[in-house]
């Protein structure tokens, strides 16, 4: 029988020279009982066919390190005038109108455009780094809201969901 | 197979990277795939977020420290656009994420590169019902046959945890499949 030195703790003869045998039997017996598993090995799903073998040129189109293509610009030698006074004549007619336009502002976006951006886009600002750059003493609770708060419906929520009007803590100077 | 540091470098460098690339997007394309499939369950969604992933991938190389290996980087770009992709799409049609759930198996049932029988439907369904990264645990060692330390890298959870969920997944699909 084994004996622990430190301890007097004790274990079976051939304990430890048997353990990793038993420790393998388990496992084998884990993965049997796996096999046997009502979970179905596939899960039904395809692709269409020779799908993998063009997803690579689909995905390097997308991307920008192509080299572009050497056009030959020879062959159109003769077009190069009549765009070039095409060109000036654009020129002209925008340079002459040039310091009447008005650059575009921000104002000059509309909201709906606006409101699509921030809908689309993940802005992945947590609600900390939101408050470092939204100024909240500026804000007013009309700010989020689209439509007005009745007072009937504010006293009507109060009335159904705060069981003690004390929780609210409000400060009643601030209103008188 | 080319070493995964010299991929990484060759991708790093303007004169390699289109072939590194490429050999990058042909060494991962199904790995990826499959795993994004298993989350988004329509074919057609999946080779969308397979390409953004592969596209993210090339636009945040430089910022690869190699802290983690490189295939474990990729997996978790691809859950995470997977699971955005999940959530945009349920803002998008204005209904929950488990009503979305519920939508993609129905789907399933006309998908054409659907070809599960009555047991694998419900064995979607079953898998709807776990949380999110016990779903994703599953898949990954049932499935895609991933080893823990490698699921681990990837949704960085220790071994003990994954072996706990996975225990548990398993054992909830089994009572859903066994029930009625």
């Amino acid at each position: 029988m084994g004996k622990d030195k430190e301890n007097n703790f004790k274990t079976p003869e051939g304990y430890f020279d048997s353990f990793h045998d038993r420790l393998m039997d388990k496992i084998k017996q884990q993965e049997g009982e796996m096999e046997d598993s009502i979970i179905p090995k596939s899960d039904g799903f395809t692709t269409p066919e020779g799908y993998f073998e063009h997803l690579p040129e689909k995905v390097l189109s997308k991307l920008d390190f192509k080299e572009p293509k050497v056009i030959q610009l020879k062959s159109y030698k003769k077009f190069y005038y009549s765009a070039a006074a095409i060109a000036a004549v654009f020129l002209l007619i925008f340079g002459l109108n040039w310091k009447t336009t008005t650059p575009v502002t921000f104002e000059d976006l509309a909201s709906a455009e606006i409101d699509a951006y921030f809908e689309n886009t993940e802005l992945d600002l947590s609600s900390y780094e939101l408050a470092e750059v939204v100024v909240i003493d500026e804000l007013s609770i009309d700010d989020v809201l689209e439509n007005q708060l009745e007072e009937d419906n504010i006293l009507e929520y109060l009335d159904e969901n705060v069981e003690d009007i004390e929780d609210l803590n409000l400060d009643y100077d601030d209103y008188e | 197979m080319i070493a995964e540091e010299t991929l990484v470098n060759e991708l790093k460098q303007k004169e390699s990277q289109a072939r590194a690339f490429e050999v990058l997007v042909n060494t991962y394309k199904e790995r990826l795939y499959w795993h994004i499939r298993r989350i988004v369950l329509n074919h057609d969604d999946a080779d969308d977020v397979l390409q953004n992933t592969f596209i993210k991938v090339y636009r945040n190389i430089e910022g690869f420290k190699g802290d983690s290996k490189l295939y474990s980087w990729m997996y978790r770009i691809a859950t995470n656009e997977s699971l955005t992709f999940l959530k945009q799409k349920s803002k998008k049609l204005g209904i929950s994420d488990e009503e979305l759930k519920t939508t993609m198996i129905e789907n399933l049932q006309s998908d054409v590169y659907f070809e599960g029988s009555e047991i694998q439907l419900k064995l979607q369904q079953a898998m709807a019902t776990l949380p999110d990264k016990q779903k994703l645990v599953f898949t990954m060692k049932y499935f895609q046959e991933m080893k823990y330390d490698e699921i681990s890298e990837v949704l960085e959870t220790s071994v003990g945890a994954l072996k706990a969920s996975y225990h548990l997944a398993v054992k909830k699909i089994e009572t859903y499949l066994k029930a009625d």
